[in-house]
């Protein structure tokens, strides 16, 4: 019982920081928007005053899931897959021949947490990209239809990969082995994961509206362009060199591992951005305010979390 | 003791366990308390709308309102008929009207029941069709309408129901749905066919909400 309920984060105190920082930032946006609605009120502040409620809603459940309890985050984090990996295959348009093989989708997903929650790396690392890679085709054969199989397949194995193989990483985070002068562990990682993906986008949203001109790629996402792109960028790669005491890392391995996140939550972002533009939807839900759907806020995640669990992984354990 | 058991399963435990699991996102139903009484159209292409329908309607107000099955599917036994009369208040009738017994006559069910007091919620397409395809109306709703002009109808549009549960398979795969609420309306005319075509016309109106897609950029 004791076990379950430890809360030990009082202890952490740079943990703690962080959190009074997340919610420093809250508060300060929260309060600009206000004066600025109070000082013009013709300002078109409707979206970004929707956005920012919904971040304390999320920054407010994502510190109650994975910091207070470690067990509960897996729980938490595997949620948030399931929800992403409904989200997604509900708008690809699957065949209803198909239900079966997703049914199997939806199951790998409580074992793919499991095997991050035990530890055992081997298996996590492979379950989704051989195992159900090589499992799904065979509930999709044994089904028979094969007008249209092969796109089944590939969406299907896609978008485990992307929504399940890709955050549960987030996961494997707390289940790394502890290392010696370093006390914050993988809740300081998958804090500053988090954190730094997500002022990622919040950066180059807002560099994007404060400066920008030149699109990178108006085909897929008219609102990218190079100014909020490189704006992003800079200010991430700052913002995880002044964080790096929640990590193993040394000062320039901190400013390359940010760079890398502010990069992969980049093409996250577009290429979920191109598949919503390929379906023809704007967002992919509707269950976050200002935001769109789950999967409309965790793209950036998706990419990110793979790309900074095997960087650090490499360089430091 | 049967309104808490109705709460409890429906507004509370399958509200729940639709919006968690499956992914079902309601919309708000609240005005329902305001109307005295109503009969709820849909359309049909899963077990779970009848769950869905009454997990959305407000637990003040669950035990008047009667979803309308057929009797030689859903009360093959006397005892499963009680059971889905108890558990899901169900009103039973059978699918072919009956000239000869008055009292057993579909249409002069529901007629009673309204005359109880009791909401109802109908499909009118009769039975479950394709996911997300309409089927041409019954007119057995046009005809309970024609002669109890007064009572309001609500349409309502659902999606993605059949692809969580479609007919013909009792798996359940989680897959995001909706469940849409139109305005109560009043019938404009008492011809059967009139009102069938205007439901109809209020159904399809809910449909092209819920399913267009947004032309904005992302």
């Amino acid at each position: 019982m004791d076990k379950i309920f430890r809360t030990d984060i009082i202890h952490k105190s740079q943990l703690l920081i962080v959190v009074a920082l997340i919610f420093a930032i809250l508060v300060f946006a929260t309060l600009l928007f206000f004066i600025i609605g109070k000082i013009n009120p013709n300002a078109k502040l409707n979206e970004v005053k929707a956005r920012t409620k919904s971040w304390w809603v999320m920054a407010t459940v994502f510190i109650g899931a994975t910091l207070v309890n470690t067990n509960i985050s897996y729980v938490a984090i595997a949620f948030l897959s399931f929800a992403a990996f409904r989200e997604l295959y509900s708008i690809l348009g699957f065949r209803e021949s198909d239900r079966r093989a997703i049914f199997w989708a939806f199951v790998s997903i409580p074992v793919q947490y499991y095997l991050a929650f035990i530890g055992w790396y081997g298996a996590f690392i492979i379950f989704i990209p051989v195992v159900m890679f090589l499992l799904l085709p065979l509930r999709l054969v044994l089904k028979g239809d094969t007008q249209g199989i092969i796109k089944s397949m590939s969406m299907l194995q896609w978008t485990l990969m992307l929504t399940v193989f890709g955050i549960s990483h987030m996961a494997y985070l707390l289940s790394l082995p502890k290392l010696n002068g370093f006390e914050n562990g993988g809740r300081g990682l998958l804090l500053f994961l988090v954190f730094i993906t997500e002022i990622n986008d919040v950066m180059q949203f807002t560099w994007g509206k404060l400066l920008g001109r030149h699109k990178i790629i108006p085909k897929i996402s008219p609102n990218k362009t190079w100014e909020g792109f490189i704006g992003g960028i800079i200010c991430t790669t700052i913002i995880g060199y002044f964080l790096r005491f929640l990590t193993p890392l040394n000062n320039y391995q901190a400013l390359l591992v940010s760079f890398i996140v502010a990069i992969a939550g980049f093409v996250g972002d577009v290429v979920m951005s191109s598949i919503k533009r390929d379906i023809g939807l704007k967002d992919t839900g509707s269950i976050i305010p200002g935001h769109g759907g789950i999967l409309d806020r965790i793209d950036s995640l998706a990419y990110a979390a793979p790309a900074f669990f095997h960087l650090v992984y490499y360089i430091a354990y | 003791m049967k309104k808490l058991l109705l709460q409890f399963t429906f507004s509370f435990l399958l509200r729940n366990i639709l919006k968690i699991f499956v992914g079902v996102q309601f919309h708000k139903a609240k005005f329902l308390v305001d109307e005295k009484q109503f009969i709820i159209v849909a359309n049909h292409n899963s077990h779970l709308d009848t769950m869905a329908l009454m997990a959305s309607i407000p637990s003040k107000i669950i035990d008047r309102v009667r979803p309308v099955a057929a009797a030689d599917h859903f009360g093959k036994t006397s005892r499963q008929a009680r059971m889905s009369n108890y558990f899901i208040n169900t009103l039973l009738i059978p699918r072919k009207r009956d000239k000869d017994h008055p009292a057993e006559d579909p249409i002069n069910k529901m007629i009673a029941a309204l005359d109880e007091g009791y909401s109802l919620i109908i499909f009118p397409e009769g039975t479950r069709g394709e996911p997300e395809k309409l089927q041409p109306l019954k007119p057995g709703v046009g005809i309970v309408l024609s002669k109890r002009p007064l009572i309001k109808y609500v349409p309502v549009f659902m999606s993605g129901m059949g692809k969580a549960m479609p007919k013909g398979d009792s798996l359940i795969v989680p897959h995001t749905a909706r469940l849409f609420y139109g305005s109560p309306a009043s019938v404009k005319s008492t011809d059967v066919h009139e009102i069938i075509s205007q439901i109809e016309a209020d159904i399809m109106e809910l449909k092209a909400k819920v399913t267009a897609p947004a032309t904005n950029n992302a």
